[in-house]
């Protein structure tokens, strides 16, 4: 297996999307236009929670441009949609629950003529209490928001007899950790063009991480076949979670069939803010106990997540959290309890990290502490309580077996050798401090949910190795993972390959691009169809030149007789074989899952990172500086170097955002920052101007499972790390996130820290 | 109002704008107010230039006018009269320019939503600095945002750019 041995300057390569990505040329799906489009604009309730007691679009309809104006009566099938279960309206009808509840939209000839038929709508609403707070919303006498009540869901897993446990304990920590909610900040915002074709089908060029997905729900909305609908999915401008679920394509798809004609919808940053996904805000307590020797023997967790209006994956990413709650350490008395609750706030889903990044931060935060208390080197302390190969999973299901937790714990210890606390600065009032945390994060949906995985490889008559996959490219580099591994596979040139890839009339059902499945999945699919397609390459080339089969191989731009010499280059023996049947191999199967799984949505590959973070904290502002980030991760062979690299610094800085700046406020059911002036991420001056990756490649003998995917791991365990280094520095426990200035400035002087003077 | 007022407002007077886009002359009729970025991403379709906050805060839509960087959701159709801008298209000729280069070698984008409007500063930054320090590095580019790559490969390109140029 050639991965295997990376040579990562081979690995180095330009990404084939890359060409058209510095130079412009690449056309992403909102930069896209067609002849007689028109233009959509969304009516979003301004009420967080009401009843709506009328909608009237009489006014707008005579404003002249305005085309269409669709209202929940224009819904033909089913008015919800949600990738669990539909709870959302496409279009309200009688009440909304979050101030991105669209009532109306509007096509138009111009955005300014749609924008002005949105202020003629009018709306009465009879507000309704607005519930903000999940504590507020279990009580008995809140309003309930859904039928079913305000509890979205509920996940649980216990083992051995946590308080009987903590009789045994010599120390016991408990804390209660509360986490933002995070906007996902894509630079392209939600958007694209939906087209009524000639035959009555719809074409929807809008980008989404699971197309077949969309062309699921859509068709439920539209009451039309899902075969008369194709969704093109990619390039995407960014997506890291946040264009799973469906966002403009209802609205955009009832317009076009509504006026006949292609309909563009391109949120600005605003619209995008309102109405899309952000990840769960989190209050997280965990009471942790150690025996004398600093043993952990018992772990108490009890999570509620803000999941806001609606369901869309907030079961899911909950059991996420659940699961990873005991992180990668063993513990003999385990008890968690979560619930995700339905409140009036903006909508929670998947992000990155998948609740992982929240529960990891509760749990390292608790290490640390006890480590303290137990007055042993915090890493000497992770290590007495970790994982080892053969260890059962975080909830006691069969995993595939890994040495991650202690390759990574290993390799972030030699790097901390390297480093010192000396303070760089002259600055007196300026500290620094060092923090390392670790984390553990499964790949895959998990057990007990439909995850099915393929591909499709065939020999086009034009002489390409055509590749197809149901997956998207929203900038994570899925095309280079492609082009790699069909180029180690088989041998052959840039130029042989031709990859197939988001768009649902031409790709094989693969799953979806998200839970860091997809470059694991496109191994795996390879790896069962690569035997038998290059028999067949090779046995067509040997009817053609009557050489024999054993002496040919596959390689650059064609069939090489005994390694040294081309024989017939791909084209040729395409064209020779015209009226052969086509060669075309497929795959289908399941993403691996645990045997013997017992709680719904746990995992059986995993992949483990370990963070060393150096930070300077300026004692008279409260300015925190982070001066190093360096990750290592395990998570098996790297397929595309510059994507694996890209991928953990990429989301080690999303996470540092994550830590010291990011929060989409909320204030009585409405957003405070709407755009990137007042919702700030980390510029270039927020990072450090170097980051090490160490990427741990190996895998244990025999794994078959190849590499695991890395699009969420580099972002879990950073802000521990972040928040150690601070009390590293200053002495200060933080355990709200993002660290507040205010609270750490009143720490500090509280406890008289004047180290300046 | 009624509606046919309210439609007039909706279409302001036009003016006649003349301006370069990357060499080639281009007249049209606009609204004086209507935004730089539109008017090259609707109107003349030179798609590369992105938009992503039009409140000045992300660069996306970074372009040259008239040899100074800006961004071009803040820059209005009269205060693009008769300017010469450059754009994204129009920073190579048949071959790559060498900022695109390095970007591409050392990963400096993902999604590359963020990239037209990066090469664009970048760009400007070497232009009239051929060896600047990290600082001078950080401080250029601090007004235009990228999710993806943690800033890492895009630090890693303008270093090669910058040694590249020193081997010349
Ligand atoms: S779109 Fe112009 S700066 Fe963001
Ligand atoms: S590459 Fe995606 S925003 Fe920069």
């Amino acid at each position: 297996m050639p991965i295997q041995t990376s040579s990562l300057d081979k690995k180095k390569k330009i990404r084939p999307d890359g060409p058209g990505k510095v130079t412009g040329e690449l056309k992403y799906l909102t930069d896209l236009s067609f002849p007689g489009m028109l233009y959509g604009k969304i009516l979003r309730s301004t009420e967080p929670h009401a009843e709506i007691q009328s909608i009237s679009t009489e006014l707008a309809k005579q404003l002249p441009g305005v085309r269409a104006i669709v209202t929940y009566e224009d819904v033909p099938g089913l008015n919800g949609f949600g990738l669990i279960f539909p709870d959302q309206p496409v279009l309200c009808e009688d009440r909304v629950r979050y101030v991105g509840d669209a009532i109306a939209a509007v096509a138009a000839d111009t955005i300014e003529i749609a924008d002005e038929a949105l202020q003629l709508i009018q709306v009465v609403y009879k507000k309704l209490p607005v519930i903000i707070e999940p504590e507020k919303a279990l009580h008995p006498n809140a309003p309930k928001l859904h039928p079913d009540g305000n509890l979205l869901h509920r996940a649980h897993y216990s083992k051995g007899d946590v308080e009987k446990g903590f009789e045994l304990c010599t120390h016991i920590v408990e804390g209660t950790y509360e986490l933002p909610r995070q906007m996902h900040a894509y630079m392209e915002t939600e958007g694209g063009v939906i087209v009524p074709e000639v035959d009555g089908n719809l074409t929807v060029y809008v980008g989404t991480q699971h197309g077949f997905k969309d062309r699921y729900q859509l068709a439920r909305i539209l009451n039309m076949n899902e075969s008369d609908i194709r969704i093109v999915s990619s390039p995407m401008g960014g997506s890291f979670g946040g264009k799973d679920e469906l966002n403009v394509q209802p609205y955009g798809a009832l317009l076009a069939l509504a006026t006949n004609c292609p309909v563009k919808i391109h949120n600005t940053r605003r619209e995008s803010v309102r109405a899309g996904l952000k990840r769960h805000p989190m209050k997280i307590t965990m009471k942790t106990g150690v025996d004398d020797t600093g043993n952990i023997i018992s772990h108490k967790v009890k999570i509620v997540a803000d999941t806001g209006a609606y369901a869309t994956l907030g079961p899911a990413v909950l059991d996420f959290a659940v699961e990873h709650a005991p992180g990668p350490y063993i513990i003999p008395n385990i008890e968690i309890e979560g619930v995700s609750v339905f409140t009036n706030n903006g909508v929670a889903g998947e992000f990155r990290g998948f609740g992982g990044n929240q529960v990891t931060f509760a749990l390292e935060g608790q290490m640390d502490r006890l480590a303290e208390r137990l007055q042993m080197d915090p890493i000497e302390f992770r290590e007495k309580n970790l994982r080892q190969v053969n260890s059962p999973g975080p909830l006691g299901q069969k995993v595939a077996p890994t040495s991650g937790a202690k390759d990574v714990l290993e390799a972030i210890k030699q790097k901390l050798t390297n480093i010192t606390n000396e303070n760089d600065s002259l600055e007196k009032w300026k500290v620094t401090g060092t923090g390392v945390a670790i984390s553990i994060h499964g790949g895959g949906l998990g057990a007990g949910r439909m995850d099915p995985a393929g591909g499709r490889l065939s020999f086009t008559s034009e002489g390409k190795i055509e590749v197809a996959f149901g997956f998207e490219e929203c900038g994570q580099g899925l095309l280079a993972v492609i082009e790699t591994l069909i180029m180690e596979e088989f041998h052959c040139m840039e130029d042989d390959i031709h990859i197939v890839i988001g768009d649902t009339d031409s790709v094989p059902v693969s799953g979806s691009s998200t839970a860091s499945r997809a470059t694991s999945m496109v191994w795996n699919s390879i790896q069962r169809m690569k035997d038998t397609f290059r028999s067949k390459i090779l046995e067509r080339a040997t009817k053609v030149t009557g050489l024999p089969v054993e002496d040919l191989c596959m390689g650059p731009n064609g069939i090489w007789f005994k390694d040294d010499n081309l024989c017939i280059t791909f084209v040729e023996l395409a064209e020779k074989t015209l009226h052969e049947p086509f060669i075309k191999v497929e795959t289908s199967f399941d993403f691996p899952t645990s045997p013997d799984a017992v709680v719904d949505g746990s995992h059986f590959l995993y992949a483990f990172s370990s963070v060393l973070a150096k930070v300077e904290v300026d004692l008279l502002t409260g300015k925190i500086k982070v001066l190093t980030l360096d990750q290592a991760i395990a998570a098996g062979p790297v397929v595309s170097l510059l994507g694996y690299q890209g991928q953990i610094e990429g989301g080690g800085i999303m996470a540092l955002g994550y830590s010291l700046m990011e929060e989409a406020k909320m204030e009585n059911g409405h957003y405070v920052n709407d755009n990137f002036d007042t919702y700030l991420i980390p510029t270039i001056q927020d990072v450090p101007f170097v980051m090490n990756v160490e990427a741990i490649e190996k895998l244990q003998d025999g794994d078959i499972y190849g590499p695991r995917g890395v699009g969420e791991i580099g972002t879990i365990a950073v802000a521990p790390a972040i928040v150690k280094a601070i009390h590293d520095a200053t002495g200060c426990w933080i355990s709200k996130l993002p660290v507040s200035r205010e609270v750490l400035l009143e720490h500090l002087s509280s406890r008289g820290e004047k180290r300046w003077i | 109002m009624d509606m046919k007022e309210q439609a007039e407002v909706m279409t302001p007077p036009k003016m006649e704008l003349s301006l370069t886009i990357n060499g080639a002359n281009y007249e049209l009729q606009v609204p004086p107010t209507k935004r730089l970025v539109t008017i090259l991403r609707e109107e003349l379709n030179f798609t590369g230039t992105k938009i992503s906050c039009e409140v000045g805060r992300c660069g996306a839509c970074a372009v040259q006018m008239n040899n100074q960087l800006v961004n071009s959701c803040l820059v209005m159709a009269y205060q693009a009269n008769h300017a010469s801008i450059i754009t994204i298209e129009g920073l190579s000729g048949e071959e790559l320019d060498p900022i695109q280069r390095v970007f591409l070698e050392e990963g400096g984008f993902q999604c590359g939503y963020c990239t037209p409007g990066m090469m664009m500063a970048v760009h400007a930054l070497l232009a009239t600095n051929q060896a600047p320090s990290e600082e001078q590095i950080q401080e250029a580019l601090s007004g235009n945002l990228c999710r993806c790559t943690g800033y890492g490969g895009i630090i890693r390109a303008v270093q090669k750019a910058i040694s590249n140029n020193n081997q010349k």
